[in-house]
């Protein structure tokens, strides 16, 4: 899947880590990782030896209040758009990067070209965009709208401010 | 009014692009149904019945001259040669083409307009108090800050896809014109006790399925913290709304199951964090947009005009609209003219592309280019000198523009209904000529008085039924179009939710039963008595006894 990060396609050195991984017996394979927050916590003690780093996966259904207190200890935080509709990982986005998260923001999940200005906005990092969603001139989005009236995580200059 | 800016043009003139970019993608196959779909409502475009239907945006239910001509224009080029006020004082469109829409849309920001979040799960237009800034009650013009809010709001990046639609009004007098009681947040303009101006904040109300008046979340609010605490409300209903089902999304739900307090208790935790950022509104901004809206150069010589004492003495037929279709100006010698739209047996709130030309016309000539355009679905030319009031009748008389009904029973507030609406279980507009029909009399419907009639198709409640002195709403029953009446609605300062008077009555018996109501309420009102205070003085049962007899 196509990973825009600084609005160019990028490398993408994560994997995605299911249910059934851990529950195949099969330790889990060397590399760097993206767990869903409810299987991280459910099999903490997995993660700790794990060979490459560990991220974070979150939607608008979890509780993040742990997560907002330790954050620091993930290098990234993946924030699902479960559906087109669901606009809770764009408030999700702002309050880390308000609370002081330096670690890369993911967008994943349904994500078309027409929010991609919206998520940068709001603090994402990198946007994942399914291959069926991806065409390359969708990086054009960044630049449809030039100029906003209110501030966001992007630039903290209201237009009265201007 | 506002007059935009570079900044403000821009923006509108980039959306019309990405727009007619998306509508190019979707009828390419390139946009799937479903994204375009979210995309084009967040443009004001539905897809209706029998075509697609465009709201323009009316920032706050103001129109100047130029887009008035613009719309008749667009009206007779793209449409059928007319145009529907609505509820939340915008314009609709019936009849465009989907492709010709960004076309539209560009004729539209050549005025300064655009459609912009008039539909969609985000937050829609800021309604006020269509007399703001002419009416001698109100604390502060209210318009300023509708326009600050709509800036704020307009492509605001994390709010566009909210858990449903978010509505705001703005009220600065005590009496309430605005309906903020039911809306998702509602502001009053209020002074504190230390002579301070600021805003009481309400939120939670709302119609549609489940109506509930808002509730007090704080008592005075700053000027300088208005954006910021918006923001606060706003980020934590688009964390915690329900997302699970449509009909329990809005705000009030969420206000409903929380509690007010604990509500309450998220939102200041979440202001704590943002009061102090750059959401504070510094007072040049805020001087900045009052200038838009200061005071017209009255003529000072207006009040010694004799000739408007003298027409109302000479014509009866202008007194007796100039009792009911005007207002008193705060300004002595002005006096603020209503244009209703409910004319005798034509959908309320329609105008044709002549008419609009014409009110254009008359803006021009008598009240400094500008129109306002209510919650009721009537238009105000809100400063007319009183040696001009005359004149403004015959003209608007002419037009179809002068019933003298504002405020009484055939001053209707409905819905397009089932021959437009893909939404609608019944039928509305036979029903209101049916109304008309039975109420023709205008000197019995003027002794009637004060009388709130609202009529939804549906209850999703787009006339606010619920707030009807009297409401009607359109259900269906086995293919067939039946009728609940409510009454005791109000919206006004003393809101309250109508009660269901009985069972729905069959649409050919909907007048008759209204007859009846009526009977009652003449059998037991006091003298100038209005309507809905003889409702709450006996309640609902004398009502429900008269209508739901049994034939003898």
């Amino acid at each position: 899947m196509p990973l825009l990060i600084n609005r160019e396609v990028v490398a993408d050195n994560w994997s995605l880590l299911n249910e059934e991984a851990i529950t195949s017996e099969a330790s889990i394979r060397p590399g760097n990782i993206i767990v869903p927050l409810a299987l991280y916590q459910e099999h903490k003690a997995l993660f700790t030896e794990h060979d490459g780093q560990v991220a974070l996966q979150v939607n608008g259904d979890d509780d993040l209040t742990e997560l907002m207190e330790n954050f620091d200890q993930f290098p990234m935080i993946a924030i699902e758009f479960p559906i087109f509709r669901d606009g809770r990982g764009f408030s999700i986005a702002r309050l880390l990067v308000r609370a002081g998260y330096q670690g890369e923001i993911r967008a994943t999940g349904d994500i078309g070209r027409d929010r991609l200005a919206y998520m940068e906005r709001c603090g994402f990092t990198a946007i994942q965009v399914a291959d069926d969603q991806f065409k390359p001139e969708m990086l054009n989005a960044f630049d449809d709208i030039s100029n906003y009236y209110q501030s966001a995580t992007d630039n903290n200059r209201a237009v009265y401010h201007q | 009014m506002y007059q935009y800016n570079e900044v403000d043009q821009k923006l509108v003139d980039e959306r019309v692009e990405q727009y007619r970019d998306q509508t190019r993608r979707y009828l390419a196959g390139e946009l799937p149904e479903d994204d375009f779909l979210a995309l084009r409502l967040m443009n004001g475009l539905y897809v209706q019945r029998h075509a697609p239907m465009l709201r323009v945006a009316g920032p706050y239910g103001m129109y100047n001259s130029t887009q008035l001509r613009k719309l008749a224009h667009i009206a007779r080029t793209y449409d059928k040669g007319y145009a529907h006020f609505t509820t939340r004082t915008n314009i609709q469109f019936n009849w465009p083409k989907l492709e010709e829409v960004p076309d539209i849309l560009a004729e539209l920001a050549s005025v300064q307009m655009h459609a912009i979040q008039t539909s969609g799960n985000c937050i829609r237009n800021t309604t006020t108090d269509q007399f703001a800034g002419v009416i001698a009650d109100e604390i502060e013009d209210p318009r300023p800050y509708c326009e600050i809010i709509r800036q704020w709001s307009s492509l605001h990046p994390e709010f566009a896809y909210l858990p449903r639609k978010f509505k705001i009004a703005i009220s600065a007098a005590p009496t309430d014109r605005a309906a903020t009681q039911v809306h998702d947040i509602g502001l009053h303009i209020v002074k504190n006790d230390a002579g301070e101006t600021g805003f009481e904040v309400l939120v939670g109300g709302g119609l549609g399925r489940t109506p509930v008046i808002g509730k007090q979340i704080r008592p005075f609010l700053a000027k300088e913290d208005l954006l910021s605490y918006l923001e606060a409300i706003v980020r934590v209903y688009n964390l915690n709304g329900r997302r699970d089902n449509k009909y329990k999304a809005r705000i009030k739900i969420l206000v409903q199951t929380m509690g007010i307090d604990q509500f309450r208790e998220l939102v200041d935790a979440e202001w704590e964090q943002i009061r102090d950022t750059d959401l504070k509104l510094p007072q040049t901004e805020i001087d900045r947009v009052k200038a838009f809206f200061a005071p017209f150069d009255y003529d000072a010589t207006a009040a010694e005009d004799s000739s408007l004492e003298q027409k109302l003495a000479q014509d009866e037929a202008f007194r007796t609209w100039y009792e009911r279709n005007t207002v008193a100006h705060k300004v002595a010698g002005y006096r603020i003219t209503y244009i209703s739209l409910k004319p005798y047996l034509k959908p309320a709130g329609d105008v044709t592309d002549q008419q609009l030309d014409l009110i254009a016309d008359l803006a021009d000539n008598y009240s400094f280019g500008e129109v306002r355009a209510t919650h009721n679905q009537n238009l105000v030319l809100a400063d007319v000198k009183n040696s001009d009031v005359y004149a403004v009748w015959q003209i608007l008389s002419g037009a179809n523009l002068a019933r003298p009904n504002i405020g009484t029973l055939t001053d209707m507030t409905v819905c397009p209904g089932g021959d437009f609406c893909a939404l609608a279980n019944a039928k509305t507009l036979g029903i209101a000529d049916q109304i008309n029909r039975k109420f023709e009399d205008m000197d019995y419907v003027h002794d009637l008085g004060d009388l709130k009639l609202n009529m939804s198709g549906c209850i999703n409640a787009c006339s606010h039924h619920h707030v009807g002195h009297i409401g009607i709403l359109g259900v269906d029953k086995k293919g067939e179009d039946w009728y609940q009446i409510t009454l005791g609605g109000d919206d006004g300062s003393n809101a309250a939710l109508g009660k269901v008077i009985g069972k729905s009555v069959p649409s050919d018996e909907v007048a008759d039963t209204l007859q009846k109501v009526i009977e009652v309420y003449l059998d037991n009102r006091y003298e100038n008595e209005r309507f809905i205070d003889t409702f709450q003085r006996i309640g609902i049962a004398p009502f429900k006894e008269y209508v739901y007899a049994p034939a003898n």
